[in-house]
């Protein structure tokens, strides 16, 4: 299997924050990252009740797009997120499965009311993405609040975690990685 | 820790905290009463009465060094010497009421004075000292879990007051109607003990502890939705008087058990809900209303994995 990751935006997102994203896989994580051309408004998955997007929809659509020549398929949209019993997500993933989605949506500063901050946001993202990634080659959640696979129910726990696996999810992490490169496209 | 050391060195109560009995009396130096004043059941008073007991024997066979370590007297004892007119009352003490000099060399279990007083704020609810979010389920600081989702909390005078907790609260959503038990029944812990009712839908529910009802929530008969917006104060379903309290609450989850009991169930819970995908999902807390979200799901699943029954 290639070392290749595949990021897609769905609706508009950033340039920059794609771009983030990309650095961050291959700085993090020794792997290469491609763009997909991109996805429309998934308003498909729009919730009139809820006013948000279900995130289990858009993840079934990514299963379907998903490339077969790529290790994992993140999709990045600046919808807001939800999954039934949830107010709402910032992130879901398949556990030891190819795709991931990730909202941006809660990650700007801006949407509690506070300034703009692009350092802050682009933290926020890394973080975020490199959680949901984990969740694709296996890892579950983490006790220790500062590695990057706790779970975030709200922002601060985002902020609060380091853009890291702690120790043993470093292991696990590089353990599923190596037994994935293995396998046959 | 350092800040206690701190507070101990300065003989500062932080608020909502109160003196012990024993700190109260000069027997100690630094104590904080951690069981709402339910001497008769505190396992610290207990201990302290012992070792008064065995400095006395000692102070007989080896006076010099029982002498040193100065627990000769219990707090009673202690607050004996005082000037009559400077024997607070253990309720003034703990500021329930204003000035109350104690009439009867502490003797509260023959006092009328603490009858009145025991049967006043059985029926008031103590306010929650500290909440705290765990996976976006509220816990209240101090109180006992139950694996069936309600918790149990000691107060004065050895009642066990109970309640659902927030998860329960929230899965079964707005609640129709509490049919609690009646006065004088004897519940035991695991077992069920009332039920709820939604929109046909029947739940039981297990007591946490073993006892016998003494007080019910009348309050909950016509608004029972009090166990929504209130679930660990206004909201609370019962009183027992406890048979087994020692041992039961070995049997509940407390502080930070706790904590990791709610994450494992706010897990659960997910991967239930949506159990069609193989997904981990990050995010904000539950819904208000579990039960609405997941209507024309096999509720009753739900029930016997959460409520245990
Ligand atoms: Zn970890
Ligand atoms: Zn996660």
């Amino acid at each position: 299997m290639s070392r290749c990751i595949t990021i897609c935006p769905i609706g508009s997102v950033e340039k920059g924050i794609l771009e983030h994203i990309s650095e961050c896989i291959s700085f993090r994580c020794n792997l290469t990252c491609r763009f997909f051309t991109g996805m429309d408004n998934p308003k498909y998955a729009y919730n009139e009740i809820r006013c948000q997007y279900d995130s289990k929809l858009i993840l079934r659509h990514l299963l379907r797009e998903c490339p077969h020549d790529t290790l994992k398929f993140i999709g990045v949209t600046s919808v807001d997120l939800y999954v039934p019993i949830l107010q709402f997500v910032f992130g879901l993933a398949q556990i030891e499965g190819k795709c991931s989605i990730v909202s941006l949506r809660r990650l700007y500063p801006q949407f509690y009311n506070q300034l703009p901050d692009p350092d802050l946001l682009l933290k926020r993202v890394e973080k975020t993405v490199l959680h949901e990634l984990g969740h694709t080659f296996g890892i579950i959640h983490c006790r220790d609040r500062r590695c990057v696979m706790y779970s975030s129910t709200r922002i601060e726990d985002t902020d609060f975690k380091q853009p890291a696996f702690c120790p043993t999810c470093s292991e696990l992490f590089k353990w599923h990685l190596d037994k994935s490169l293995q396998q046959d496209p | 820790m350092g800040a206690r050391k701190k507070r101990e060195s300065m003989k500062i109560v932080p608020p909502g905290k109160k003196k012990c009995v024993w700190m109260e009396a000069g027997v100690v130096s630094y104590k904080l009463c951690d069981h709402n004043y339910d001497c008769s059941t505190c396992v610290y008073d207990h201990g302290m009465q012992d070792k008064v007991a065995r400095h006395k024997e000692k102070l007989i066979t080896q006076p010099i060094a029982a002498a040193k370590d100065k627990l000769t007297e219990t707090w009673v004892e202690k607050m004996m010497q005082l000037p009559a007119n400077r024997r607070k009352c253990r309720y003034m003490i703990t500021g329930e009421v204003g000035r109350k000099i104690c009439p009867s060399a502490y003797e509260c279990g023959t006092c009328s004075f603490d009858q009145m007083m025991q049967e006043r704020m059985q029926a008031e609810i103590l306010p929650v000292h500290a909440r705290s979010q765990e996976s976006g389920f509220e816990l209240a600081e101090d109180f006992y879990y139950h694996e069936g989702h309600t918790w149990a909390r000691p107060e004065y005078g050895g009642r066990v007051r109970v309640g659902l907790d927030d998860f329960a609260q929230k899965l079964i959503g707005k609640l129709g109607r509490i049919e609690l038990p009646n006065v004088g029944q004897v519940l035991k812990q695991g077992e069920v003990g009332f039920q709820i009712r939604r929109n046909g839908e029947v739940a039981q529910v297990l007591s946490p502890i073993d006892g016998i009802v003494a007080h019910v929530n009348d309050k909950l008969k016509d608004q029972p939705d009090l166990a929504n917006e209130s679930c660990y104060e206004t909201g609370w379903l019962f009183a027992v008087e406890p048979t087994r309290l020692r041992k039961n609450l070995k049997g509940l989850y407390y502080r930070e058990e706790a904590r990791n009991f709610i994450n494992e169930e706010r897990e659960k819970l997910f991967n239930l809900a949506n159990d069609d995908l193989q997904v981990a999902a990050d995010g904000g807390s539950s819904v208000e209303d579990i039960f609405k979200e997941i209507e024309g799901e096999n509720w009753a699943r739900f029930v016997k994995t959460f409520l245990r029954t």
